[in-house]
């Protein structure tokens, strides 16, 4: 029976992907080195604020504004220099500001501020006093008699801290009175000076983020050991369902293809935060998918042709199975066009990466997995080799048993 | 066509409707007004009667809001708890006229340095290691010793200190009428708040970083200007108390109560006579399964604040014909001790509210005079024991709340405005549905009868994964969004292998019933392991991500659950119909 169908590959197509191994496994080797030499060293990656901590915001301007003013405004806030990006659409005024976390009050500052409410509130006895640089935001104060907090405030405020509370922890009678001032925070203060720059009704800022220090190291942690975890479980899965020789094939095609999406935001510098950790998880989970199929057909394969050397097995399984795997990553890569041109921000850039992961994936199948397969079994077979030879060495290293055989 | 067809067919039939029927409130709810959806109340009327009241919700980032982690500075509970019991150990030394020893508690260590001379030192040892077993000696010198908390007290301590944080938060939240605020323990030390929908992040922020406070106030449940209130809105009725009294005389006194607080609140504001206020109480029946508030009258000044309490413990009565009812025992420092008696002896057969952060927690009957700054509360009723403990355990949690504050402070914060979230639902269902068509347009050019199937299947598959994410109560986030598209393009793949697979077998010189049954039989162990595999890394995202992420996490899993039935079963099922009638063998391509 004949029946018409579209064809992508034409059946029969036999393309040599294991003759091109070496030279392949030498390019993606030197394209990984560049990558993660390019995230630790040099450009590095623009860590987000989930992972540097600090404040980002997004802020919508009702008429036009240029960066380098949104720059200047800012910068004058004293939090370092700041991170400014037309966001979104142009013409939408959208724009994207970040300050690193940076102390908000040094030592030096905060003993001033200490000087000053001593002076300013003597009656009340200071005898505590405490700043954590690591926190950088919070005074504790210690008197021996309670003091209004709007009278500390504003004695803090003197010292030049714009205070945005003041809290009073303990009041209990007889005992130490204890005081919490926190300084006004980044974002707040950019807002503000937003607004008495440009006019406060033309100003909206339409997103906060804020990640504190010890989140920020611990979101990193989380991100790191849950790329850790991810490989470690799909390494176990592929051991126990096919065999342990095919697991060192996926786990160095799943590194390299988490690698090459590294590199996307390497290459681009866009942000990288904890969707981009996002993407690089889920990319690990979709190319492990395309390699087992492949395998799925290598053992099938090995079933049906007893004795072809794995080379050509492996080569006759990716050949087979080339139809399939340009349609399965074009369809995924389709569903992802909506979200490229719609998307905005971190959900573009999570479209985008992915894409990068798929074609990666795709390439990784065919010139990671398997080489690595074919290697590690030549590597095998030569210590069999090596094994095998042993024995032959040994019965001569007992002459009286031969000299008794003889 | 066998019996398990119709068995499968019947199976895909019920899903469908199942997935339809869970629906429908998603439905009703994404048709109310975007600022009125989320009111009380509104949602609940439009719903239909007939059915199920989950619905899919908006995250943070696409309907503004607030994420905030604060963490609570146990350490500082910590060292503010080694203090306070310095000060106890010298009150009891100097009780037991041990003289000559200094105790001292240095607060920013929380070491409790103990000096003194040979006899009363010992002594002074002897009383720590009966009467506090809480702290151990962790240095030994001549003429002095170190004492410190041990590390189960606190273990304790700590763990305390985060549930009181939470109670304080949550009594705070749920005043504002947030609906469907998210408020939970994450890690040892930090507290998860989510409050979607709310807008002023300055005014959450300062609110929820505040020291709860904890006051005593006295009821007058003379007062019957409750009953001359005219007009009562809708959802607000009078009702009685009635309880025994002075002198075994029946009292009653009036109230009023309501399904929502915060118009109860709005109700009753600047109402009071002069002098008294209305207290606002959320009362929880866990049997009934019913939430209400009520109000009382209160007198406006404070009989006394919480911070005279020392601290506040679940006990056991275990006298006979009590069977180990527990109660919450509460003490006062020396100034407490004296006001509380006499509060309680001016007040006795009167009811005393007790309030954290303006809201009545409870309001126990005083029964009599209470001297020696030792107070028990007895939670009454006939309740199940398991409820009372429960109950105890909460009043405990807030009296402490008086005794040692536990102060929080922002560790993250993520906040959403209002006027972003409509646009990127715009540009989220954009990209969805472009994403969708893309892949169905795709899927019925190249493989046309397969592909179609493979369409219907698909269309299903977003179906279900909705109506699973509506009954799970998930939130719809914008990485939420992402995951479900590409869930869409890992179930299309799963088509494509089976598909690619039967053309291969009808080369082989196979009829198109056995090379349907091959091509689904031998795909099915790699679709499954595809999946497995993107699910572990589903997982790991789920358990290690936070917010929006983790909302991607769900759709990716959902998904690839609902694909694994839609891809394999109901293509097959669909595909084995058409090819097990005759007649429309002719239409079957792949």
């Amino acid at each position: 029976m004949q029946m018409k169908y579209f064809e992508l590959i034409k059946p029969g197509t036999s393309h040599d992907f294991v003759k091109y191994r070496r030279v392949a496994v030498t390019i993606s080797l030197i394209v990984n080195a560049l990558i993660l030499l390019g995230a630790a060293v040099w450009p590095k990656l623009n860590y987000g604020v989930d992972f540097a901590g600090g404040t980002e915001l997004q802020v919508k301007f009702a008429k036009p504004v240029s960066p380098g003013d949104v720059r200047e405004v800012v910068g004058h806030a004293g939090f370092g220099e700041p991170t400014v990006q037309e966001y979104g659409n142009k013409g939408e005024n959208q724009f994207l500001i970040r300050v690193e976390r940076i102390a908000l009050l040094t030592p030096e500052a905060a003993a001033k501020v200490k000087q000053d409410v001593l002076q300013a509130l003597p009656e009340a006895q200071l005898t505590g006093f405490h700043f954590d640089p690591e926190v950088g935001d919070k005074l504790d104060f210690t008197f021996k008699k309670p003091v209004d907090p709007a009278a500390l405030q504003a004695a803090v405020l003197k010292a030049g801290v714009q205070a945005k509370e003041v809290r009073a922890l303990t009041s209990r009678e007889a005992q130490d009175q204890e005081y919490t001032v926190i300084a006004q925070g980044p974002g707040d203060k950019i807002g503000q000076l937003l607004r008495d720059k440009f006019g406060k009704d033309s100003v909206e800022v339409v997103r906060t983020e804020y990640v504190g220090p010890q989140v920020g190291k611990q979101l990193r942690n989380d991100g790191i050991l849950s790329v850790i975890y991810a490989i470690g479980m799909i390494l176990i899965y592929v051991g126990l369902r096919f065999d342990f020789r095919f697991s060192p094939g996926v786990v160095i095609a799943l590194i390299h293809d988490a690698i090459v999406t590294l590199g996307y935001f390497v290459v681009t510098r866009h942000e990288f935060n904890l969707t981009a950790v996002t993407v690089i998880l889920t990319v690990v989970g979709y190319s492990v998918n395309d390699t087992i199929v492949i395998y799925d057909r290598i053992r099938e394969n090995a079933k049906r042709y007893k004795g072809k050397p794995l080379r050509d097995l492996i080569n006759q399984s990716i050949n087979e199975m080339l139809g399939r795997t340009i349609l399965t990553s074009g369809a995924t890569a389709l569903s992802l066009v909506g979200l490229i041109v719609y998307g905005v921000g971190t959900i573009q850039d999570f479209a985008l990466a992915m894409l990068v992961g798929i074609i990666s994936g795709t390439y990784s199948t065919w010139y990671i997995a398997s080489p690595m397969t074919i290697w590690l079994e030549e590597h095998m077979a030569q210590r069999k080799a090596i094994e095998a030879a042993k024995p032959q060495v040994k019965p001569a290293a007992k002459p009286p048993q031969q000299a008794a055989a003889r | 066509m066998d019996r398990s067809w119709y068995w499968k067919a019947g199976l895909i039939v019920a899903v469908t409707v199942a997935a339809i029927y869970a629906l429908v409130p998603s439905w009703t709810y994404f048709r109310l007004p975007t600022d009125q959806r989320n009111e009380s109340g509104v949602f609940e009327k439009a719903r239909p009667k007939w059915a199920p009241s989950r619905h899919l919700n908006l995250g943070l980032d696409l309907q503004g809001g607030i994420h905030l982690v604060m963490g609570v500075e146990v350490d500082r509970a910590v060292r503010e708890k080694a203090v306070r019991r310095a000060e106890e150990l010298a009150a009891d030394l100097d009780r037991k006229s041990i003289k000559g020893v200094d105790v001292k508690g240095d607060p920013d260590s929380g070491i409790v340095t103990v000096s003194g001379q040979g006899d009363a030192l010992a002594q002074a040892r002897r009383q720590i290691s009966d009467d506090y077993p809480d702290m151990y000696i962790r240095r030994t010198g001549p003429t002095s010793f170190e004492l410190a908390m041990k590390d189960d007290a606190v273990k304790q301590l700590k763990e305390s200190a985060v549930d009181q944080a939470v109670k304080a938060i949550r009594n705070r939240v749920d005043k504002w009428g947030v609906s469907e605020p998210t408020i939970a323990k994450r890690g040892d030390s930090a507290i998860l708040v989510q409050l979607p929908g709310y807008s002023n992040p300055e005014k959450a922020k300062e609110l929820l970083g505040k020291t709860a406070q904890l006051e005593f106030k006295i009821a007058d449940d003379e007062d019957r200007s409750v009953t001359q209130l005219k007009d009562l809105p809708p959802g607000i009725t009078l009702d009685w108390d009635r309880y025994e009294g002075a002198g075994g005389a029946l009292v009653t006194s009036p109230y009023l109560r309501a399904k929502d607080g915060l118009e109860l609140r709005k109700f009753v504001q600047g109402k009071a006579p002069p002098g008294k206020e209305f207290g606002i109480q959320k009362v929880e029946e866990r049997i009934a399964r019913e939430t209400y508030y009520r109000t009382y009258m209160l007198d406006r000044k404070a009989g006394m604040t919480g911070e005279y309490i020392t601290d506040a413990r679940v006990a056991f009565d275990n006298s006979p014909g009590e069977g180990n009812r527990p109660y919450v025992q509460v003490s006062f420092n020396r100034t407490g001790a004296d006001l509380f008696e006499k509060l309680t002896t001016a007040n006795v057969k009167k009811r005393m509210a007790i309030v954290l952060d303006d809201s009545v927690d409870s309001a126990p009957i005083i029964q009599g005079p209470i001297p020696g700054g030792v107070c028990s509360i007895h939670l009454g009723g006939l309740k199940p024991i398991n409820e009372i403990l429960q109950e105890a355990k909460d009043l405990a949690l807030v009296l402490k709340s008086g005794a040692l504050p536990a102060p929080v402070r922002i560790l993250e914060e993520r906040s959403v405005g209002a006027s972003l979230g409509p646009e990127l639902i715009r540009r989220g269902s954009l990209a969805a549905i472009l994403g969708l068509f893309a892949v169905l347009l795709f899927m019925a050019v190249y493989y046309r009868f397969s592909g179609v199937v493979a369409d219907v299947a698909l269309i299903l598959n977003g179906i279900v994964v909705l109506a699973v994410m509506a009954l799970l109560d998930s939130t719809l986030t914008l990485p939420g969004i992402a995951g479900f598209v590409l869930t869409l393009g890992m179930a299309v793949d799963a088509n494509v292998l089976i598909n690619e697979r039967i053309r291969e077998e009808m080369k082989q010189g196979r009829s198109i019933a056995s090379a349907v049954q091959t091509g689904y039989d031998k795909v099915f162990w790699t679709i499954f392991d595809g999946h497995v595999t993107a699910l572990v890394a589903g997982f790991v995202i789920r358990a290690y991500g936070s917010g929006p992420v983790r909302g991607f996490a769900t759709t990716l899993i959902i998904g690839l659950l609902a694909s694994m039935f839609t891809s394999i079963v109901v293509t097959r099922a669909i595909v084995e119909w058409f090819v097990g009638h005759g007649k429309l063998h002719k239409a079957f391509s792949v």
